[in-house]
């Protein structure tokens, strides 16, 4: 039992992480039916940007470790929606009126483009979070020792999709992003701007793939520039198994895939977790092919 | 004015043929300059090329002087069977290289072919030796060699119950195999045998699993960046059993993913690094490799690449002049003085001698060479 719970806390942890990049996917393809595979790569400069500020920029030195771990969060979000922005305006939007598979091919360049980019201005070798950020406290719940900055990272993924439902269900803003991805040309007809709504997409979505890039980079302490495509192949799967285009779903399938391979890898066989996870995928498309909350479900704005 | 013009012509006339007299032997050096393994191949053409230097300053070889000709593989197979063929067209009498079991195996053919003598030097995989080549050698160790190393030091060890755990690749896989061999002869019971997939960040739902199965030791044969991941994850869960790995942990980021509190106490079996070693030999280069690089040679593949060259330099010295010879020369050879310990080699070909030690990371995290 206990070994289950440590498993399942284990499942959650990465699964959090997943969920928080696999939003980014789903948001994008909800309102463009886009795959936007330079997202993984977005991540990674996510964690990349946050090194930098954190060690070039000396920002624990002026505000202290908390309010250091505050600012950073903050200004990479930022940062990386800016990124975002910019890969929508140069990569997609000129592609905007062109065949779905321009956008896709584009896409890929992107993502290639890039990862060689961090390579060359960071170099190829291992990078390394400083220490001192880490929270250092372990929590002892149910008679286990959870380590402090694990409670931390599923309690900031929460709070972000928390804020991002709350966004999407409760706001103007949120119900025009809503209406775009139902019908873009609808929308357009009632008086909504489809250009700023897509380029307000590709500010939140790079914005939380960014965060979650800093996350890994704090909890996990190493960092390189090949990281998103393992994190990006993983998210990727859990929006299609929450159901893409599907903001809840992306939430949903995140965690599941998660706790899927903790469990995969504790009770059945390390070497297979993959396997069984992409298995519990398949049979799940062959029987809700939509996903397990469906590509969208029909709502009245 | 006619007579300096004259004077010049005689002056270049008569330093043609000795510089052509000079450069009568010529090595060839494979490795990846360029590619994912590039800081590899750079450590190996400054550790050869320094070793050359040192022989011609010494008046070169029988009084002729080593001509060093280096070939850049990227680390790729196709790229190596290129450098290979460019090797063998620009007459040299042997090859020393390369990094990475896969990309050696595509120049040995080639290489063989043209009768040339290589000697591998970052080219664990048992089979490279086992195809019946008579002209290639290897100064690392055969992956099932690190294998009976790593199984005695676990016996000897005084452990019990052993948990083995590799990343899927071949390398690591066949060091788990080879080891679990070992252990089953001894009678050390392994209570976990799995892989974990390399490049993820979390091993959390791993450590989790060998935790039940109370281990006590965990030997992960593996690459350096999984290894500091599962040490400080493992330290994060309050865990404290002892971890050990193989010759590919060998690498400082390891206590930079880990971080030196979590890496104390891991324990590693490598060939060693010169700047660990008190041998003579390996005192001399060690003080002419700062004096001209500045820095240590971080890789120990690239010290064998040293090894290799001071392979080929003994068989010259010894007057062999062919490949056929060399080969023959290098076949007899044992105890050699070498920069990672003794050099010599067996009839497949394969280094016979010890080099494999025990590496232990101390508590600042530097990594200190056991006595034997």
């Amino acid at each position: 039992m206990e070994q289950f719970l440590q498993q399942l806390l284990n499942g959650l942890a990465v699964g959090g992480i997943y969920a928080l990049v696999a939003l980014g996917y789903t948001m994008v393809y909800g309102v463009m039916k886009l795959i936007n595979f330079a997202h993984g790569d977005i991540f990674t400069i996510g964690a990349y940007l946050g090194l930098t500020l954190l060690v070039s920029c000396n920002i624990a030195g002026m505000l202290g470790p908390v309010g250091a771990l505050l600012a950073v969060f903050v200004m990479v979000a930022l940062l990386t929606a800016l990124v975002g922005y910019l890969l929508e305006r140069v990569a997609y939007r000129p592609l905007r009126n062109a065949g779905r598979l321009s956008a896709v091919v584009s896409a890929l360049g992107a993502s290639i483009f890039f990862q060689n980019a961090v390579m060359l201005i960071y170099g190829a070798r291992f990078y390394v979070y400083p220490d001192f950020l880490r929270p250092d406290f372990t929590v002892h719940l149910l008679g286990l020792n959870v380590p402090g900055v694990r409670l931390l990272v599923i309690g900031a993924t929460v709070a972000l999709m928390l804020a991002l439902s709350a966004f999407i269900q409760r706001t103007r803003t949120g119900a025009a992003i809503r209406a775009v991805a139902i019908d873009p040309g609808a929308a357009q007809l009632m008086g909504i701007n489809v250009d700023r709504v897509i380029s307000l997409v590709f500010l939140i979505g790079p914005g939380l793939g960014g965060a979650a890039g800093l996350m890994v980079g704090i909890y996990y302490g190493q960092i390189d520039f090949t990281m998103g495509w393992s994190y990006g192949l993983k998210a990727f799967t859990a929006a299609i198994l929450g159901g893409i285009g599907n903001i809840p779903g992306a939430m949903l399938g995140g965690l599941l895939l998660g706790v899927i391979e903790a469990l995969a890898a504790g009770y059945v066989a390390m070497a297979w977790k993959d396997a069984i996870a992409f298995m519990v995928l398949i049979l799940i498309l062959i029987i809700r092919p939509t996903g397990i909350l469906g590509e969208r479900t029909a709502e009245k704005l | 004015m006619q007579i300096w013009s004259r004077c010049v012509a005689i002056l270049f006339l008569s330093l043609l043929p000795l510089t052509a007299a000079a450069a009568d032997v010529k090595v060839g050096l494979m490795c990846p300059l360029t590619g994912k393994w590039a800081s590899e191949g750079q450590d190996m053409k400054n550790i050869v090329s320094l070793l050359v230097e040192n022989t011609n300053a010494k008046g070169g070889i029988g009084g002729k002087t080593v001509t060093l000709v280096v070939e850049d593989d990227a680390g790729d197979p196709r790229t190596a069977a290129l450098a290979a063929q460019k090797l063998a067209s620009a007459g040299v009498l042997a090859v020393i290289g390369t990094y990475g079991s896969a990309v050696t195996e595509a120049s040995q053919n080639i290489l063989d072919e043209a009768e040339l003598v290589q000697i591998g030097t970052g080219s664990t995989s048992v089979r490279l030796t086992e195809k019946g080549l008579q002209r290639f050698f290897r100064t690392c160790p055969r992956d099932d060699a690190q294998g009976r190393y790593a199984g005695a030091a676990i016996v000897n060890g005084g452990y019990k119950a052993v948990a083995l755990l590799h990343d899927n690749s071949s390398y690591a896989k066949g060091l788990a195999e080879e080891t679990r061999m070992v252990l089953d002869k001894a009678g050390v019971k392994v209570v976990f045998y799995d892989a974990l997939t390399p490049g993820e960040r979390d091993y959390t739902a791993i450590l989790t699993k060998l935790k039940a199965a109370a281990p006590d030791l965990i030997f992960f044969t593996g690459y350096y960046p999984e290894t500091g991941m599962l040490l400080r994850q493992k330290k994060e869960m309050g865990w404290n059993v002892p971890m050990m790995g193989g010759d590919a942990s060998n690498h400082q980021d390891l206590v930079k993913i880990a971080g030196p509190e979590a890496s104390s106490g891991y324990f590693f079996i490598s060939p060693p690094l010169p700047q660990d070693m008190d041998t003579p030999e390996a005192k001399a280069f060690l003080e002419a490799f700062q004096n001209k690089y500045k820095t240590v040679p971080v890789s120990v593949w690239a010290v064998l690449a040293g090894d290799a060259y001071k392979a080929i330099e003994g068989a010259l010295s010894a007057g062999a002049q062919t490949s056929d010879a060399m080969a023959a020369w290098l076949k007899q050879l044992k105890d050699m003085p070498g920069l990672s310990g003794t050099l010599g080699f067996d009839a497949k070909g394969d280094r016979v001698g010890e080099f494999y030690r025990v590496y232990s990371v101390n508590d600042k995290g530097e990594f200190v060479l056991q006595p034997r």
